[in-house]
Parts: C-alpha cells; sequence; structure tokens
C-alpha cells in the first residue's frame, strides 16, 4: 500500500483495480479522490480535492492539462470553521477535454467538456450536455439534458442526440497508455486515512 | 514595443478624388500614372467564383449565363452555390458528411440484415445534424441532399423574366437617346454612364469596358438578343386579400419552447423560407467566394490579379506600394514632454534593387494636406542613400560592405537595405491624444514598365523621376 497523500491534511485515494482506472503518473491529484473503474486519467491533468472529496464515475476520459477542482467558495478562507466540505460527484461517460477547468459540483453522464471551457461552481451539468470550446458558463443554474452551449456568445441549442459514449477511444488508451507512461499504483479496498 | 511596428502608425496620404491617409500595406502602386493608389481610387472587378470548403472553380456568372440562355430562370438559385457543400442552418458553419452503420435488410432475402453506411449531415461546432430537422439519411455520401424547393418559385422566375426584358429595352432607349443627342461629336462613342452603372434588376455588371472609339459591338449584341426573346412575357398583378389567416388562439397562452424559436439572423439567411421553428431549419447549400482583381481608374491597367487556381495564393499581377516606395517605420520613442525637443528613431526600407536616394523636407506652414499635426518636426536635411534590396547578401561572405559615409548625428545604423535615423520633435499641444507628426518623402524611382524607346547610345534603359508622398506618424501621448 503506497501512501499518497501529500497534503498535511487527511487524504486517502482509492483507484478501483479491478476493472482497471488508468491514471498516469504525472497526473497531480490530491486530496481525497475516488476514480471509478474504466476511466482514463492522461499525464498533467490535474485533480484537487481542497475544500471536499471528488468522486468519480466509471468511463470517464480526462485530458492533458485539465482541471477538476473542488475548492473553496471565493469568500471563504481555508481556514474558517464550521465549513462543511462539499462533495464532487461526476458520473460517467464524461470527456474533459485537453485545458478545460471544471469546478462544477453536480456532474451527470454523457456530458463533453470541450477544450479551454470554464465551469463555475454554482453550474450543475445533468446528462447529454456539451458545453463547447472556451465557453465560460458560471451562472447558478440546472443546465437541462442534451443541451449544447457553443460560440463565443455561449449560444445555446438543444440537441436530440446525447455524444456517443467514447468506449473506442478508452480501449485504445486503457491499451496504449501503459506502454509510454508509469502508471499511479492502485490501492485496493479502502486504506486507513493516513496522517502526516 | 511591437506596438510601435503597427501598421497605422504611419500614414501616407493618396491623392484620388478623396484624400485618404492610410498605411502603405494597404496601398497599391500604378506604376504606369506614378501614384499611389488606395482600394478606394481602382475599381474592383470579379475575377472567378470558388466555393471556400471544396475549393472549386466555377465558372464566372456571365459564362454560365451565356451558355445555358434559356435556363437561366431554373440556374439562378444554383449560380453563386456550390454544389456539394452545406453550411449549417443553425451556426453557418460548413457541414461534414458522417458515416453511421445500419443494418438494413439485404434487397434479395429480406429475413438477413447487413450492415450498410448510411450518411448524414453534421456540424462539429454547434452539433447540429440533419436527423435534427428529420431528413432521412441517405445511401449515398454526397449528391443526395435536396433543398427544399419553394413554392413561389415559378412566380418569382416569371417576374424576373419580365424586368429583364423591361430593363434590357428601357436600356436601349436611353443609348439610342444618347447617340441621336452626340452624333456631331462622338459618333461612336458609348456613353460611360451605361456601361458603369450596374443594369437595372441584377442582370450584373459588364465586365468588358468600352473605350471611347471602339465599335459598338454590345449594341449589335443586343439587338440580336431581342430577336431570340420576341415574344412578350405577360405577368398578372398581385392580388391585394381582404381576409388574412387569422392568429391560433393559444397564441397568447402557449409557452414558448426556446430553443425551437430561431434567431433573426438564422431565419434570414433563407430567405425564401424564413422559418420561425428551428425544425424547419433546412441546409443550404454554401455561398461561393470571389476572387477580384483591382484596376486603376485613370489608365485602366491592372494592379492586382490573382491566380486562377482557388488553391494558389500567387497573384499574375501584384503592384502593392511596398515594393516600390520605401516604407517609414518607427523604432523607438522617447517619453515625449510638451515643448521639449525629443529624439525619435526611425527606420527607412528601400525595397527596389537598386539605390534609392531619399530626402525628407518638413510641411512648410499653411500646407494644406498638413492637418492632422500636433508637433513640430525636425528632418534630416542631408539627402539619405539607401542600398538596393539584395536577397543574396546574407549568404555572399565576401561581398564588401559598401561606405556611404554617413553622419553619426543623422543616421543611426545601417543594414543592407535599411537605414535608421533620427528626427527631433517639439510637441505643441498639451492635450490628450497622439503627438502627430507629418513631413514629405521625396525620392527616385526608375520606371520598369515605361516602353523602351529607341535609345541613343549610353542611355540609361529606365529613367529616374522623383516622387514625393506626404507620411504622416502617430508617435504616442504625452508623458507629462
Amino acid at each position: 500500500i503506497l501512501d499518497l497523500s501529500t497534503t498535511p491534511t487527511i487524504s486517502r485515494m482509492e483507484i478501483h483495480s479491478r476493472s482497471g482506472a488508468v491514471v498516469c503518473v504525472e497526473s497531480e491529484i490530491r486530496g481525497d479522490v475516488t476514480i471509478g473503474p474504466r476511466t482514463v486519467v492522461h499525464p498533467k491533468a490535474r485533480i484537487i480535492a481542497e475544500a471536499g472529496p471528488i468522486i468519480i464515475g466509471e468511463g470517464n476520459l480526462i485530458e492533458e492539462q485539465a482541471l477538476i477542482i473542488n475548492s473553496y467558495p471565493e469568500n471563504i478562507l481555508p481556514d474558517t470553521e464550521g465549513v462543511e466540505p462539499k462533495t464532487m460527484t461526476i458520473g460517467i461517460n464524461n470527456v474533459f477535454e485537453v485545458g478545460c477547468v471544471s469546478q462544477a459540483l453536480k456532474i451527470g453522464d454523457n456530458n463533453v467538456i470541450e477544450s479551454k471551457a470554464d465551469l463555475g461552481k454554482n453550474v450543475i451539468l445533468t446528462s447529454g450536455c456539451i458545453v463547447g470550446a472556451c465557453c465560460q458558463v458560471n451562472t447558478c443554474e440546472v443546465i437541462p439534458e442534451n443541451t449544447v452551449i457553443y460560440g463565443s456568445n455561449c449560444m445555446r441549442r438543444v440537441q436530440t442526440e446525447r455524444p456517443q459514449p467514447q468506449t473506442l477511444q478508452l480501449d485504445f488508451l486503457m491499451k496504449i497508455l501503459p506502454n509510454y507512461h508509469h502508471m499511479k499504483k492502485t490501492v485496493k479496498g479502502t486504506s486507513t486515512p493516513v496522517r502526516n | 514595443m511591437a506596438s510601435l511596428l503597427q501598421p497605422d502608425r504611419v500614414l501616407y496620404l493618396v491623392h484620388g478624388e478623396k484624400k485618404i491617409r492610410s498605411p502603405l500595406s494597404t496601398l497599391y502602386f500604378c506604376r504606369y500614372c506614378s501614384e499611389l493608389r488606395s482600394l478606394e481610387c481602382v475599381s474592383h472587378e470579379v475575377d472567378s467564383h470558388y466555393c471556400p470548403s471544396c475549393l472549386e472553380n466555377m465558372p464566372s456568372a456571365e459564362a454560365k449565363l451565356k451558355k445555358n440562355r434559356k435556363r437561366i430562370c431554373n440556374q439562378l438559385n444554383e449560380n453563386f452555390r456550390c454544389a456539394n457543400c452545406f453550411d449549417c442552418p443553425c451556426c453557418m458553419h460548413t457541414l461534414s458528411t458522417r458515416a453511421t452503420n445500419i443494418p438494413a435488410p439485404l434487397p434479395d432475402d429480406p429475413s438477413k440484415t447487413a450492415m450498410k453506411k448510411a450518411y448524414y449531415l453534421a456540424c462539429g461546432f454547434c452539433r447540429w445534424t440533419s436527423r435534427d430537422v428529420g431528413m432521412a439519411d441517405k445511401s449515398v455520401a454526397s449528391g443526395g441532399w435536396q433543398e427544399p424547393d419553394n413554392p413561389h418559385t415559378q412566380r418569382i422566375n416569371k417576374l424576373i423574366e419580365y424586368y429583364q426584358q423591361l430593363a434590357q429595352r428601357e436600356k436601349l432607349e436611353r443609348d439610342r437617346k444618347k447617340l441621336a443627342r452626340r452624333r456631331p461629336y462622338m459618333p461612336l462613342a458609348f456613353s460611360q454612364h451605361t456601361i458603369h452603372v450596374v443594369e437595372k434588376y441584377g442582370l450584373g455588371t459588364r465586365l468588358q469596358r468600352q473605350r471611347p472609339g471602339a465599335p459598338i459591338t454590345s449594341l449589335a449584341g443586343l439587338s440580336l438578343k431581342e430577336g431570340e426573346d420576341q415574344k412578350e412575357i405577360n405577368i398578372e398583378p398581385a392580388q391585394a386579400l381582404d381576409e388574412v389567416e387569422p392568429l391560433p388562439e393559444d397564441c397568447y397562452t402557449r409557452p414558448i419552447n426556446l430553443p425551437e424559436v430561431t434567431s433573426l439572423r438564422q431565419r434570414l439567411l433563407q430567405p425564401d423560407f424564413q422559418p420561425a421553428g428551428a425544425s424547419q431549419l433546412h441546409p443550404k447549400h454554401k455561398h461561393l467566394l470571389i476572387k477580384r482583381s483591382l484596376r486603376c481608374r485613370k489608365c485602366e491597367h491592372n494592379l492586382s490579379k490573382p491566380e486562377f487556381n482557388p488553391t494558389s495564393i500567387k497573384f499574375k499581377i501584384q503592384l502593392v506600394a511596398v515594393s516600390y516606395i520605401p516604407e517609414v517605420r518607427i523604432m523607438s520613442i522617447p517619453n515625449l514632454r510638451f515643448q521639449k525637443e525629443c529624439q525619435v528613431l526611425l527606420t527607412l526600407t528601400n525595397p527596389v534593387e537598386n539605390i534609392t536616394h531619399v530626402t525628407l523636407v518638413g510641411c512648410e506652414e499653411g500646407d494644406p494636406e498638413d492637418i492632422n499635426s500636433t508637433a513640430k518636426v525636425m528632418v534630416p536635411t542631408k539627402e539619405l542613400v539607401l542600398a538596393g534590396k539584395d536577397a543574396a547578401a546574407e549568404y555572399d561572405e565576401l561581398a564588401e560592405p559598401q561606405d556611404f559615409q554617413d553622419d553619426p548625428d543623422v543616421v543611426a545604423f545601417r543594414k543592407s537595405n535599411k537605414i535608421g535615423f533620427f528626427i527631433k520633435v517639439v510637441p505643441q499641444r498639451e492635450e490628450d491624444g497622439d503627438v502627430t507628426v507629418s513631413f514629405k518623402i521625396r525620392h527616385d524611382f526608375r520606371n520598369l514598365a515605361a516602353p523602351i524607346r529607341p535609345s541613343e547610345e549610353g542611355d540609361a534603359p529606365a529613367e529616374a523621376i522623383w516622387l514625393t508622398h506626404h507620411v504622416e506618424l502617430s508617435l504616442g501621448p504625452i508623458i507629462a
């Protein structure tokens, strides 16, 4: 059992090993992060659980330089007492493309967050949504299913089909990535919390 | 300091119908008139049409009209649109064709199913697909997609034919009247007005220009055309209706389904249908772009003529100003102070291959071209010599550097065909806004395009003429 904690607070990382989540060593994962099976985390991706744990479902694809961060709300200092840690949940079959930033606390299934998109803390993505490249969505709302946000003005429209899950790509990556990168060793079951 | 190299910092004055000040990179130089020309004092002509996504060349509109005169009306919709490419009706991006495998019963044996390819159109930007509007998947990759027919097409075509005939008749009468009046003076001349004016009702501008004295070929052409379409086209006048369709009853109470409502832009890009609902937005064929050529209005020579091939970005004729006129650029500006003398470093680049002599002259008091300057400028009085542009100079190590004996107070540095020189600027106004100076630059120009006259022995093949340009520089704000 490897010690993966890098922060002084309680930290624990679980990577389900049986169906093999593929997490590259060069990715930065901090805090209490649970990654489901068949998820691929590319090198230089960053998953940071500062203000609470992050639970990532299965079949997700998190590409390079993507940033998934559960951060403190802006007006609260990290040391304030009495702040409840909020869990960030991410569903299955989502794609976080290169360079996107996601702080949304709840993301459903089959969503695609395109390159350099920016999701704020108060957005909730349901299923089948596509947030276009370079679109910043920081409104306080629930995005309805199958919405496409595109364009420099973040225009929206509803599409009739959900984006297909990237099964081919995931299978390919799960075979090829271990040939070129070192993988983070998995932790079986739950480990006792490690304190520094 | 890249902002100093911005093109709109240094403006050259163009003498045309309007006095235009614009950067040298946007100007053309007519070497027959030996004058600068801007985009507003040249005439723009359409060279050819091409599709921006498949880069296919379309013959120009006139060629198409001449080939299929009888089918003009049906083809008017297809003119100027590509046959293969489509635009997304939602975001106007180019649509791409995607294939899926669907199980389909074999034609021979209906009980077995085989995978067949089905094609549909999809937009990579807004994720619109042709299935959203109910268009069935096609079994061929291209050519299967049809635009919906406009129910009013026949009526519109008949109206267009009628008005085209009317326009031709009016034009003939107008020209006959003008000829009759002008007979004693110019019996063969065609009125310039008739040619330049875009013909009424959109027959298109004429690509050929009539020079005074040329035979009247187009008149002859018109009479032949008339012989062809002798039949009169009659149209029924439009009828006004008293009763209008009433609004639906739930017009005020039905909640709006916002994703279904089309935006104005989406609606107006399809003027024949103007659908209000997104489920009626059908893709349209892609509009063609044009390649244009520019022509000097005074001497009728071409200033810019692109290649015919859409994949080529080169030009057959490219008389741009930067390849004939020395270019002034700002290199560094010290802190500008009100009524204090500052020294500004400028560079001058020689674009031609022979040595150029440049003299700078300040603007005199009351110069009508000097309207924008807010500072006094002292330019170097001596003549500046610029070496020719030598493309092989950087590879030729044995070449001796030419000795120009520069005055170090005037010339800061010299590098192949470029020199840096100082000017002194005294800002005169303390207001907000940029300090602007202007001066005249006088240089010699060898006209290689001039016709070679039978020269006497030993005469230089090209004579130098002196050109003067008015230059304005914008130096930035005063720093107190």
